[in-house]
């Protein structure tokens, strides 16, 4: 196990008072929160902060990780000290803040991983909800698929001792769903509490990144390249959508960045959404004589000036 | 304990299948009725219905929830300071998506 410094992770110095504490880790947590940072390892970034901050914000813990000295560097090999934390009682045993049950080894030895422990007591009462992502593919948003989902889900023991534990579910994923919306499957989180009913599981659905097709929700859409003579004179051209090829009629006088919509094509649903081919104009390159001659034939032909419009 | 089915689950679609009343939204957020009330009231969630009893919540809901839920545990924001991110955020994901409609 490697020690953490939770002084180093919210750049404080030991002496740190409470209220330099929390005005840091707020700091700190607007920039890296995932909902909102734009930086790469974002969410493990931020766990690491919310783990500090729950250890130095509560004053026992900070009390009984200081007495550990401050000799210890991040990442040294570490075993806590054999009852290191006598004397000290840790009340609302929470896990770590913002962190969930998500949090490092070396806070859970010294901490240990507590779930929460409101809901228990003689109450029923329904178990918790869980959440988690899930990465389909565009065409299973057509089709719908069945899913071997794994998720590592906390289990509460008779003991209120939460751990870990991997579960895999095999999922239809309906046909018709669309990024960000969330799959409930009743029953399937935390078992209730003294016979109450269990919770659900929420999927949220995000899609894998297409090289061709982008998603603006039912919308789909696609770059059509063309050449010159197609866009000015018309085509029929074959194209290749997700519920596959079609024939695609591009009218005469097409400009570039103009879209073609197949009405109903996009993600299914009522109403369906519209799949777009967005077209483009590529330039044939001039590296032959001939190739050249027909550019040159094309501007005798042509009374062209591109830059009819600019004034200055 | 792993366990594995043949058995496909079948889930139901939250955003369009679903109205929450503001126990199965506090429920799936994890978040206290009185922060959810609060919410309503900044306007970070729009509910049909009179009295909080009757107050039914669009699926679309559940995103917004469990994302004013994170920012306010995580960042120790306050409501308006919730409301106005949400706003910002939902700003940014529709400036975002216009890009990619092009392309850009």
């Amino acid at each position: 196990m490697k020690f953490k410094d939770y002084y180093e992770i919210l750049g404080l110095a030991r002496s740190a008072s409470a209220d330099e504490i929390k005005q840091a880790y707020r700091k700190l947590a607007r920039k890296f929160h995932p909902d909102v940072s734009k930086v790469a390892d974002a969410e493990a970034k931020f766990k690491e902060l919310g783990e500090a901050y729950a250890v130095l914000k509560d004053p026992e813990k900070r009390a009984a990780y200081d007495q550990m000295g401050s000799q210890w560097k991040s990442g040294q090999d570490f075993q806590p000290p054999p009852n290191w934390d006598a004397g000290f009682e840790f009340s609302g045993r929470d896990s770590a803040h913002g962190a969930g049950v998500d949090s490092s080894e070396f806070f859970e030895a010294l901490f240990g991983r507590h779930g929460r422990t409101g809901q228990r007591g003689a109450r029923t009462a329904k178990g918790e909800d869980h959440h988690a992502k899930v990465l389909i593919d565009l065409v299973d948003a057509y089709q719908g698929a069945q899913r071997s989902i794994t998720l590592r889900m906390p289990v509460q023991d008779a003991d209120g001792r939460v751990d870990l534990q991997e579960r895999t579910l095999a999922v239809a994923i309906p046909k018709g769903i669309r990024a960000g919306q969330h799959l409930r499957l009743s029953g399937q989180g935390s078992s209730g509490f003294n016979g109450g009913p269990a919770g659900d599981l929420y999927l949220e659905i995000e899609f894998n990144p297409h090289p061709e097709f982008r998603v603006d929700g039912r919308d789909v859409l696609f770059d059509l390249p063309l050449a010159p003579w197609e866009a000015a004179l018309g085509a029929s051209i074959a194209a290749l959508t997700p519920e596959g090829p079609v024939q695609l009629t591009i009218p005469p006088g097409s400009k570039a960045g103009r879209q073609l919509r197949l009405k109903g094509k996009g993600i299914p649903g009522t109403p369906p959404g519209d799949l777009y081919a967005v077209l483009g104009i590529v330039l044939p390159p001039a590296n032959t004589d001939a190739e050249r001659d027909s550019y040159r034939a094309m501007e005798m032909a042509f009374d062209f000036n591109p830059r009819a419009n600019l004034t200055g | 304990m792993s366990q594995t089915n043949n058995v496909y689950l079948q889930g139901t679609v939250v955003e369009e299948h679903h109205m929450l009343t503001i126990g199965e939204l506090c429920q799936a957020c994890n978040a206290e009725p009185a922060h959810v009330h609060v919410w309503v009231i900044e306007g970070v969630l729009d509910p049909v219905g009179e009295s909080p009893e009757a107050w039914r919540f669009v699926g679309e809901s559940l995103r917004r929830a469990r994302l004013a839920q994170r920012l306010s545990t995580d960042l120790e924001i306050n409501p308006s300071g919730v409301a106005l991110a949400l706003d910002l955020l939902d700003e940014i994901a529709e400036l975002k998506a216009q890009l990619r409609r092009t392309n850009l």
